[in-house]
């Protein structure tokens, strides 16, 4: 139907068409199951954000240090929010530092960016060398996402930094916080912008963009490139109908940020249910010892494979009341799947030959 | 505090928008729609035409309506068997030639002539009858072609007597008042139908034969099923019909002393008009006398307004089609989306401040894991133990969620049996002196099973109603615990007036004071409700000493106590508050001091969200309700606190292994047994440093030691 002033009215004050509180459900490929949950243990890690393929070998953030499997590489002055990596060069956000770049010696070798970098979400190199980046949102930095969310900002954007000049060129913005950042065969970059729950490509001019994945069923974090074709995207947070209908209800989410520590917000988050005042949803009640692995939850772990065309897969699920939540990162590194569960304090690894999925 | 949010609170304190909801409830809004138009219709005629409401109008339209609603009343009945009755027009127009005839020419005295017209009349209806209720053919075909044949009797009838009744004239005292006069102000018709509505009004909706009547027309087959002699039935429905019909046409022949050919002519359309009009459903089964009587105001008004109005002279049935579309359409999307409407509207948050919580970081409430090595009891084979209690044998009894109350063997627990067996779900249980054991069963009442036999008899199941409560609050739907103090009297709580059973949750998103403390004497048997508008009232205990009664308001977070002696007596007192959670049963302690189960924790987040009520209702309709922001049941504890609202020490069970949702604990000779309403287990925990012979029963009717009970 047609979209007039009293039609939208009309649906705001009954709370259906354009107002409605749903969530696209989890189907097809994003059915869900335990697959993330069932995996072996992994590698201990403190709150692991973002993991990358280093020489062959994955390495991985844990809050201001740079860690792989051999142990601690390099700690930085505050943490790291992003990194990506080429042949000979590492590039590294930080939470104060802004973006560095790093030698394939670990030495800094920082150009003078023309504008200040800060609140990087998410870096990638593309086939010329080109480092792209994405800020999540320009007031609030990423350790801060939950209040962006609620807030429900629009103050993020992706823009090119030239490694040789330092010039910093901002392509686009006004985006719903921009957290992954990959590049297309074509040339193009796919970004995913969490709030909207959507992937763009944009040409790198920035001058055309299309969105082509719509109404992910959660926020969509980090973009890996797969082997073949295709990518690894990680939703680092289910949608939930209880928070799109707070995203609806101006007076009482600035009375919960303004007097509930931020623990006890009703906004996705990395993990759930370690607090008792945390928020409950009603379907979360455990009944006869079992809580429902459908019930509602502020925090989920999901891995989905999208083919060459962004079409989902396949997927790895941790379901509610799972310990594998929220999953920031992935890369393809050494014939398996590195996951970095921020939720779950882990490094996972999954064996792509072994699993059947097309690598 | 603000102006705004002063007035906001006064406006949640003193406007009662739950009986919205609640007048929705009820079976007589369905007559809301109907209702409705007729004012409507009535408005917009009466200000259309300045003088219809005079006087002398009235009075000639409520003689019409006498006779109308009548014939309508009959096709009701019809409709409401689930059949129809098109001959009621030419049935009517026999009534009246009868009438007449039986007066001027046979020379009968009223009385007579009138039981001869109803006689007759019904037997054209015991005709329709016989063929649609015995023969089963098709009530429409049938009673067209009846329809038929008796207009063409009429018309034989006229061709031969019309003449001859022309001449004639009757008139005697009784015949005057029928036609002219009547009782005070109200005329002979509308007197008449007065009576016959009240009685098929009472016959409709209290009494055996009016709903058999509407079962048959509800669904036929089952009501065959049932057993019920549904032939019968349906031919009695014609045979009133009938009947109604002759009545309607003696005070035709009153009022217009005059046979013609279109006598009744049309009368079925109206007839049925009305009946639809006035909302009853053509399929039958669902209808009522009010309806009947609220279409025929509507149709008379309309149709002698239309004539008022001067309009061609086609425009009266137009009008009257019009309206009656409008109606049917009007009146089925009201019966399709009527329960949708019911249930966004039903719930009413209300405006709750919770104040600041004690503290779980340091203090009594520190969180701890001293429930971490409870010994876990019939795992998986018991479903909602909700409350548990021992005997002096050191039984253990617990109720289920199919109806049981189970009781366990000492020492190990291991074994068990279905004590009794009484429905419901068993919730709070206590022994009383005689050590029978009393239980409240949420959804039927408070129940005892008696000690020598285990015989379930019913204590309680209704309390007085209150005057101005539109629910109806003499049922007990969730009764919640009990105990019973020194003089025998029985104190339980009723959480909800509001919810039943399965929804009860719901109430926390209310938060409204719904519920209330009830007392029940043994010697006199009487019920009666003591206290009222309280948020949840759970758990209840006789304090100690006897002298008072100690309950919880779970959604308020506190625990509250009634002096039964004393010179505080009659008073409520709030005796513990700022709960960090919400408290459910509270049970004796073996050292003077008190165990009280807190079910769930509260969260800052749905604090807020208690402060605002919209948030809360848009929540309830906009989102589904297992997506609700909810009280936090997952996590609790057990803690205990002193006559003087002082706490001691708690327990917690940190990680929710065994114990989610803690409804209830009883301590029993050094152990303390916990239950859970959402469990699947009971657990028992042993307690260092407390009395090991001490048990519930001996501390209430055992012999007391000097003065320390």
């Amino acid at each position: 139907m047609r979209q007039t002033l009293f039609t939208l009215f009309v649906d705001r004050f009954m709370g259906r068409g354009a107002a409605a509180v749903t969530v696209p459900p989890l189907d097809g490929a994003l059915k869900p199951n335990n697959d993330l949950e069932d995996l072996f243990n992994g590698i201990a890690a403190k709150a692991p954000d973002c993991i990358v393929d280093w020489q062959g070998v994955p390495i991985w953030s844990e809050g201001a240090r740079l860690v792989s499997q051999s142990g601690v590489q390099t700690e930085f002055g505050s943490d790291i929010t992003a990194i990506a990596t080429s042949d000979c060069m590492i590039a590294v956000a930080t939470l104060n530092e802004g973006l560095l770049l790093l030698d394939d010696h670990l030495a800094q070798i920082t150009p003078n960016w023309s504008v200040p970098v800060k609140n990087v979400t998410a870096l990638t190199f593309t086939a010329q060398n080109e480092l792209w980046y994405c800020t999540g949102s320009e007031t609030r930095a990423p350790d801060n996402w939950r209040r962006d969310f609620l807030e429900m900002n629009q103050l993020g954007h992706v823009g090119h930094a030239n490694l040789a000049t330092g010039h910093v060129r901002v392509i686009k913005s006004k985006l719903g916080y921009p957290a992954g950042l990959a590049p297309m065969p074509n040339g193009s970059i796919i970004f995913s912008e969490a709030w909207s729950s959507h992937l763009v490509e944009i040409s790198p001019d920035g001058r055309t963009s299309r969105v082509v994945l719509d109404e992910i069923p959660g926020y969509p974090g980090r973009i890996s490139p797969a082997q073949d074709s295709g990518y690894w995207l990680s939703i680092f947070a289910p949608r939930n109908p209880l928070i799109e209908f707070v995203l609806r209800e101006p007076a009482y989410r600035k009375a919960m940020m303004r007097e509930v520590a931020p623990e006890f917000w009703v906004a996705p988050n990395y993990f759930s249910g370690r607090l008792f005042n945390e928020p409950m949803q009603g379907g979360a009640l455990k009944q006869m010892g079992i809580l429902k692995p459908w019930a509602p939850t502020l925090s989920y772990g999901m891995v989905v494979r999208l083919d060459a065309n962004c079409h989902p897969v396949r997927s790895f699920h941790s379901r509610a009341g799972g310990t594998r939540h929220g999953v920031t990162s992935t890369v393809e590194a050494d014939g398996k799947l590195w996951m970095a569960c921020r939720g779950g304090n882990e490094i996972l690894s999954v064996d792509l030959g072994a699993e059947g999925i097309p690598a | 505090m603000s102006l705004a949010n002063r007035f906001k609170k006064a406006r949640y304190r003193w406007f009662p928008d739950h009986i919205v909801g609640e007048v929705l409830s009820k079976n007589w809004i369905d007559n809301a729609i109907p209702f409705t138009i007729m004012v409507m219709v009535v408005t917009v005629i009466g200000m259309l035409l300045p003088n219809f409401f005079s006087g002398s109008n009235i009075s000639i339209m409520s003689r019409q309506y006498g006779e109308l609603a009548l014939v309508v009343l009959a096709m009701t009945t019809v409709i409401l068997v689930g059949g129809i009755d098109l001959s009621v027009g030419s049935n009517f127009a026999l009534g009246n030639f009868m009438m007449l005839y039986f007066l001027n020419l046979a020379e009968y005295s009223v009385g007579v002539s009138t039981v001869l017209v109803v006689l007759i009349c019904g037997s054209v209806g015991l005709v329709n009858g016989l063929l649609v209720g015995y023969l089963r053919l098709r009530a429409f075909l049938t009673t067209l072609v009846t329809l038929i044949i008796v207009r063409a009797i009429v018309d034989l009838l006229l061709l031969r007597y019309a003449q001859d009744m022309s001449m004639s004239f009757y008139s005697s005292p009784l015949w005057d008042m029928m036609g002219l006069g009547g009782v005070w102000i109200f005329p002979f018709s509308f007197v008449v139908l007065a009576v016959v509505a009240l009685v098929a009004h009472i016959a409709f909706s209290r009494s055996g034969p009016g709903w058999r009547l509407l079962a048959v027309g509800g669904s036929r087959r089952s009501a065959f099923n049932m057993g019920l002699p549904v032939r019968q039935l349906v031919c009695s429905a014609y045979v009133i019909s009938g009947m109604l019909v002759g009545m309607g046409g003696v005070l035709y022949a009153s009022r217009l002393s005059g046979a013609g050919t279109d006598t009744g002519l049309g009368l079925e359309v109206v007839a049925l008009t009305a009946a639809i009009l006035g909302g009853n459903s053509l399929g039958g089964g669902r209808g009522s006398v009010a309806k009947a009587l609220m279409g025929t105001v509507t149709v008379l008004v309309l149709t002698n307004g239309v004539l008022r109005l001067g309009l061609n002279s086609g425009s009266g049935p137009m009008v009257l089609g019009l309206a009656l579309i409008f109606a049917v359409f009007v009146d089925v999307r009201w019966m399709k989306n009527r329960h949708k409407l019911l249930n966004k509207v039903y719930v009413s948050p209300t405006l709750m401040e919770m104040p600041e919580p004690r503290s779980t970081d340091k203090g009594p409430f520190e969180v701890n894991d001293r429930l971490a090595d409870v010994s876990v009891i019939a795992m998986g084979e018991v479903e909602s133990p909700e409350d548990v209690i021992l005997d002096e044998d050191d039984n253990l009894y617990s109720g289920n969620r199919h109806g049981d109350i189970i009781r366990f063997f000492p020492p190990d627990y291991q074994t068990h049996e279905v004590y009794a067996h009484i429905g419901g779900a068993p919730l709070g249980m206590t022994f009383d002196k005689m050590g029978n054991l009393l239980v409240c069963v949420g959804g039927m009442g408070l129940y005892m099973v008696a000690k020598e036999d285990r015989k379930v008899s019913l204590v309680t199941d209704e309390t007085n109603r209150s005057l101005l409560s539109v629910v109806d609050d003499s049922r007990l739907r969730l009764a919640d615990d009990l105990d019973i103090a020194p003089d025998g009297k029985v104190y339980f709580s009723e959480a909800t007036v509001r919810y039943e059973m399965h929804d009860w949750p719901v109430d926390a998103l209310e938060s409204s004071g719904n519920g209330r403390i009830i007392c029940y004497d043994p010697a006199t048997k009487r019920t009666r409700t003591i206290l009222k508008n309280l948020t949840f009232p759970n758990g209840v205990c006789t304090a100690h000493d006897g002298k008072s009664i100690l309950f919880a308001e779970s959604w308020a977070c506190r625990i509250n106590q009634f002096w039964l002696e004393g010179p505080k007596k009659g008073k409520l007192e709030v005796l513990v508050d700022r709960l960090p959670g919400y408290p459910d049963n509270i049970n004796r302690a073996s050292d003077g001091t008190y165990w009280v189960a807190i079910m769930g924790m509260r969260s800052p987040a749905l604090d807020v969200a208690l402060r605002m009520p919209d948030f809360r209702r848009r929540m309830a309709r906009r989102i589904a309700a297992d997506q609700w922001l909810f009280p936090n049941l997952n996590v609790g504890c057990v803690a205990r606190f002193d006559q003087k609202g002082v706490f001691i020490e708690s327990l917690w069970d940190r990680n929710a292994a065994n114990h989610p949702m803690i409804t209830s604990m009883r301590e029993h000779k050094g152990w303390l047994y916990l239950g859970g309403i959402t469990n699947n287990r009971i657990g028992r925990v042993r307690l260092k440093g407390r009395d090991d012979t001490w048990s519930g029963w001996s501390s209430y009717w055992g012999r007391k030691s000097g003065e320390q009970v």
